[in-house]
């Protein structure tokens, strides 16, 4: 059987088996369900959960504020969060474009991979630039406020802190580009697939 | 406009075209539960896109770029390889009583060919059973006339070989 012998049978409009319950105006109350609105959904709980942790340390130390105010640690954690959720909000824009589906199907795949690369690449640089705030903070922080759980650490040579730094950078770049790949570059590995079968 | 005058107009438009997407879905999803949530998926991004409409295009046009562009870009469950001694899945999603064994055997075989195209492929192979000219295929997938021709002859002969090998 030929393509164009299907046709017809594909144009009656009886053949094709039907959706139960499509209530139309029931469907749109619904909330989307596709990978775009789990990344936006996911970025949107990043931002609450980094605007709460202040608090919730904030919180816990409620006997002492002034302790809280002036440890150098509690406003790194600020200074974290709050990085975390520009981060966060910007990717949530970025995805957010991702929502428009009205293209034609083509630059929309287009479209789609230049910001999911776009991302990636945000998120590779967001990651080193956190273990670089966290390696500085380690060797700083001692210098300008006593912290106890740093002592050990410190008793080290040198040599030894700063071997372990790079060897954290290097595992960091690793793992960060295999999770990365396995977060992101399967879908994109399969809207380039999409684009090459259009070409 | 109100929105409860919007949402009238919207659903009296889905109604006009949820044919359309009916097959977009049969093409695409599997099973019943992935039929279900495609159509649903489909549905909301075109709600969430109809104020966007702005009448350049037909209305079954833009319906058809919203359903591809979910169906293609969203349903991430879907299986990755059909194999062609598979029951066809397809063809279970289109009832037909009108048809003779040997007829009906024929078309299963068609429609187990059609389930193994690629993605993009599936799509150029509805728009052509849908007979949409090649003008509204090219506003729907963004794939030059010229290209969807030659596609289009390839594809008619992929799935010929893929029939004769069942």
């Amino acid at each position: 059987m030929e393509l164009d012998d299907l046709k017809q049978k594909w144009k009656q409009n009886d053949t094709i088996r039907k959706i139960k319950n499509t209530d139309i105006m029931e469907l749109i109350q619904h909330k989307s369900y596709g990978p775009v609105a789990a990344l936006k959904k996911a970025f949107n709980k990043q931002m609450r959960l980094m605007a709460i942790l202040p608090l919730l340390i904030f919180a816990t130390n409620l006997d002492d504020v002034q302790k809280v105010f002036t440890n150098i640690m509690f406003w790194s954690y600020i200074a974290f969060c709050a990085g975390v959720i520009v981060y966060s909000w910007f990717n949530y824009r970025l995805v957010r474009k991702m929502e428009g589906m009205d293209k034609m199907v083509k630059p929309n795949l287009e479209e789609q991979i230049d910001i999911l690369e776009t991302r990636v690449r945000w998120q590779t640089i967001g990651i080193r630039i956190v273990a670089i705030y966290f390696i500085i903070l380690m060797e700083v922080l001692p210098y300008i406020q006593h912290i106890r759980m740093l002592d050990k650490w410190h008793s080290l040579s040198p040599l030894i802190r700063f071997t372990f730094y790079a060897a954290f950078l290097a595992l960091q770049y690793f793992t960060s580009r295999r999770v990365l790949y396995q977060k992101f570059g399967c879908h994109l590995a399969y809207l380039k697939s999409l684009i090459m079968e259009m070409e | 406009m109100q929105k409860q005058e919007v949402e009238k107009y919207f659903e009296k438009d889905i109604r006009e075209n949820e044919l359309l997407i009916y097959k977009v879905c049969s093409i695409y999803a599997y099973t019943d539960a992935d039929r279900e949530d495609l159509f649903q998926d489909i549905v909301i991004q075109l709600w969430k896109a109809y104020p966007k409409f702005n009448g350049q295009a037909k209305f079954s046009t833009w319906v058809y770029r919203v359903a591809l562009n979910t169906a293609i870009t969203g349903l991430r469950k879907q299986k990755s390889i059909i194999k062609a001694d598979q029951p066809a899945i397809l063809a279970a999603n289109i009832i037909d009583d009108n048809y003779d064994a040997g007829e009906e055997d024929r078309l299963q075989q068609l429609y187990t060919a059609i389930e193994q195209l690629g993605q993009v492929e599936k799509a150029i192979v509805m728009l052509y059973m849908e007979d949409r000219p090649y003008e509204e295929m090219e506003e729907i997938l963004g794939i030059s006339q010229g290209n969807l021709r030659v596609k289009m002859n390839r594809l008619k002969e992929k799935l010929r070989q893929l029939t004769k090998n069942m």
